[in-house]
């Protein structure tokens, strides 16, 4: 089946951009849609055609199912590219596309009806012969010491309708188990209305692994190797590279398999991710995000491929446009999100106008970016403005270009992200390969160096005197800037 | 002008003289700033009185406080009242001076027209008062800085400057 001639993307920021540029490449026309506080926006000014979606609410535009189906049949487009977040992984978005006769650019909605049913994907995968951390159903107080051993220690009592951290209970020896699970049951009956709970093992330090595939209609399983991403704070990834560092090349081999058997068990379409548990050399399915990732580029840095180009392709009913012999990973590539939040305040949304920007540019640098000077960082949108990718023939290269990039990045107007990342890639752990998933914890963003405090001071007094230059009187009235419009304006009337 | 800053509470030798530069990088917050010929990327933001500047993965919360009254205050106040510094924002020629010593004026009162590069630009009153005194006049060439007229305030009257 041919490419569509004309594709809409649902999306906004950054993954709508990107989506663009594969468009581009490819010779479809774009058609963007925007909520009305994205009207100048880049994904709306870098599409062929942008068509407003309707309602004043800034994020119900882009969920809205019936309006993005029939701008997209209005205006012709044969397929929906939904990128992440917002429509991606709906069954029922999906389902209203294909019954518009819409290619939705993502797996059919049977499969991600199966990927969204954690219990459902689980079960399927670990009959794949895949192992996934071990468990228990819910058990009562009689069984609990025998489905325990069968877990292991240490493990987690967990509440059956829990959610939020509540009704967890971490026991690291059968002493404990009674008195965790008394606590365990009381809370989950108190915050949840359900007093079941259930066993699961508890991985102390694990590594996040995931597994780039590919599959088509036909059958075909391609996986375009596999990415680190331990660099979280609360479940979010900050940083991620690929290849996976201080893998074994048994491990990575293994993994590698599982993923495509994964895929195969879930009847698996498009592009997704399988996401394991590393602990040491042992590995654990978790789950299949089924959409196009954050982290994508990593993986095209070092496989030479445009995986958006891919899915457009397959979404058509194309075979994978590639084989398995031809994904010949070479280098290394890591990327750091760069997103309006502070730090150094417990990573807050930072909220503001952006009034200037300097991206970083030079060899084996890739920014894909979401945002301009003049653009508002609104509350209403994920805080993620941009990604820096760095590639290098080896991962010591990558994180020296890494390092020259965020030196170079200038992001006026808000605080983000940068300075955590400068930290993150000078710390020993991250240096030798070595880090897990409690790596960012030891991010301190409270505590400067002495040099910086004497270069702030420096500057601060600089930039003191730099404006008390600039306001000759003393802040009142409208500044020299308006003044000279004013004067100029009259001028030319004259 | 002269600014007390502080660190963690700590008063610091400010380093000033010409060995220092902070040049503009971004948008009204990112400069680079020059010391002893090394070049380092700031970011500095100005928050609720207080100056975060973020270096490299540091962020310093500065203080800070004028050390003197505000430069643009007059050396004295006498009668319980306040006098005000009319500056040139900029070298030029002086094209008129519309008002006289003695005359009231609003803030935002027009007190003197510089022109400079075949443009002209207002110099205006930064508070409502009398003219106390003229110091330049049409046809006269300024400095940026320089002292152009002094506006007496009365004391009672709200002064927008000092929370500045």
């Amino acid at each position: 089946m041919p490419l569509p001639r004309r594709l809409l993307v649902a999306n906004r920021g950054e993954i709508a951009v990107r989506i663009l540029r594969a468009c581009r490449d490819l010779g479809i026309e774009t058609v963007a849609v925007h909520a009305p506080v994205d009207a100048g926006a880049p994904h709306v000014c870098l599409a062929d055609r942008a068509l407003p979606l309707p309602g004043d609410s800034p994020a119900e535009g882009y969920l809205n199912r019936a309006a993005l189906v029939e701008i997209a049949s209005r205006c012709g487009a044969g397929a929906i590219h939904p990128g992440y977040g917002f429509l991606s992984e709906n069954p029922s978005f999906a389902a209203a596309c294909e019954a518009a006769g819409i290619a939705f650019v993502g797996p059919p909605a049977s499969v991600l009806r199966m990927c969204g049913d954690k219990a459902e994907a689980r079960a399927a995968v670990e009959a794949a012969g895949v192992p996934v951390l071990p468990g228990s159903g819910p058990v009562d107080d009689a069984e609990v010491r025998r489905a325990a051993e069968a877990v292991g220690f240490p493990l987690l009592i967990k509440a059956v309708g829990g959610g939020g951290g509540k009704g967890i209970h971490l026991v690291r020896s059968p002493d404990d188990l009674p008195g965790a699970l008394r606590l365990a049951r009381g809370e989950a009956q108190t915050a949840f209305g359900d007093p079941r709970v259930y066993l699961e093992r508890w991985v102390e330090r694990p590594r996040h692994v995931e597994v780039q595939v590919l599959a088509d209609a036909h059958g075909g399983v391609v996986h375009l190797g596999e990415r680190a991403c331990s660099v979280q704070r609360r479940h979010q990834k900050l940083i991620e590279e690929a290849p996976a560092p201080g893998v074994s090349p048994r491990v990575r081999e293994a993994l590698l398999e599982s993923a495509v058997r994964v895929a195969r068990a879930l009847r698996y379409r498009n592009a997704g991710t399988v996401e394991f548990l590393l602990d040491g050399d042992a590995f654990f399915f978790i789950e299949v995000n089924a959409r196009l990732q954050v982290e994508h580029p990593v993986t095209e840095m070092i496989t030479g491929t445009d995986i958006v180009a891919a899915q457009i392709a397959v979404a058509g009913g194309a075979p994978v446009p590639f084989s398995q012999e031809d994904v010949r990973p070479a280098g290394w590539a890591i990327e750091c999100r760069i997103s309006a939040e502070d730090p150094h305040g417990g990573f807050l949304p930072s909220l503001g106008r952006i009034d200037g920007v300097i991206e970083p540019q030079g060899p084996g640098i890739r920014v894909d970016s979401g945002f301009r000077t003049g653009c508002v960082v609104s509350r209403h949108y994920d805080p993620l403005l941009s990604k820096v990718v760095a590639w290098g023939r080896d991962r010591s290269e990558a994180i020296a270009r890494m390092r020259r990039a965020l030196a170079e990045y200038a992001i006026s107007g808000v605080d983000t992200t940068i300075p955590f990342h400068r930290w993150a890639i000078e710390q020993p752990a991250f240096l030798r390969g070595t880090y897990d998933v409690r790596f960012a914890e030891d991010w301190d963003g409270a505590a400067p160096s002495q040099e910086a405090e004497r270069l702030a001071a420096v500057a601060a007094s600089a930039w003191l005197r730099r404006r008390a230059a600039a306001q000759p009187r003393d802040g009142h009235g409208a500044g020299p800037a308006s003044r000279w419009i004013a004067v100029a304006r009259e001028e030319g009337i004259r | 002008m002269n600014f007390e800053i502080r660190i963690r509470g700590q008063a610091q030798a400010a380093e000033s003289g010409d060995g220092v530069l902070l040049e503009p990088l971004a948008g009204s917050e990112c400069w680079t700033l020059v010391v002893a010929g090394r070049t380092v990327p700031v970011r500095v933001r100005e928050q609720e009185g207080r100056l975060l500047v973020t270096i490299g993965a540091d962020r310093v919360e500065v203080g800070v406080r004028r050390a003197s009254a505000s430069s643009s205050r007059g050396p004295s106040a006498q009668n319980g009242a306040d006098r005000f510094e009319v500056r040139a924002p900029m070298p030029g020629l002086v094209v008129t001076v519309p008002v006289a010593a003695g005359e009231p004026v609003r803030a935002g009162s027009v007190v003197a027209i510089v022109e400079a590069m075949k443009m002209q630009m207002e110099v205006v009153s930064p508070a409502a008062g009398h003219v106390e005194e003229i110091r330049a006049l049409p046809g006269q060439e300024v400095a940026g800085g320089q002292v152009m007229a002094l506006i007496r305030v009365p004391a009672s009257a709200p002064d927008e400057g000092a929370a500045r």
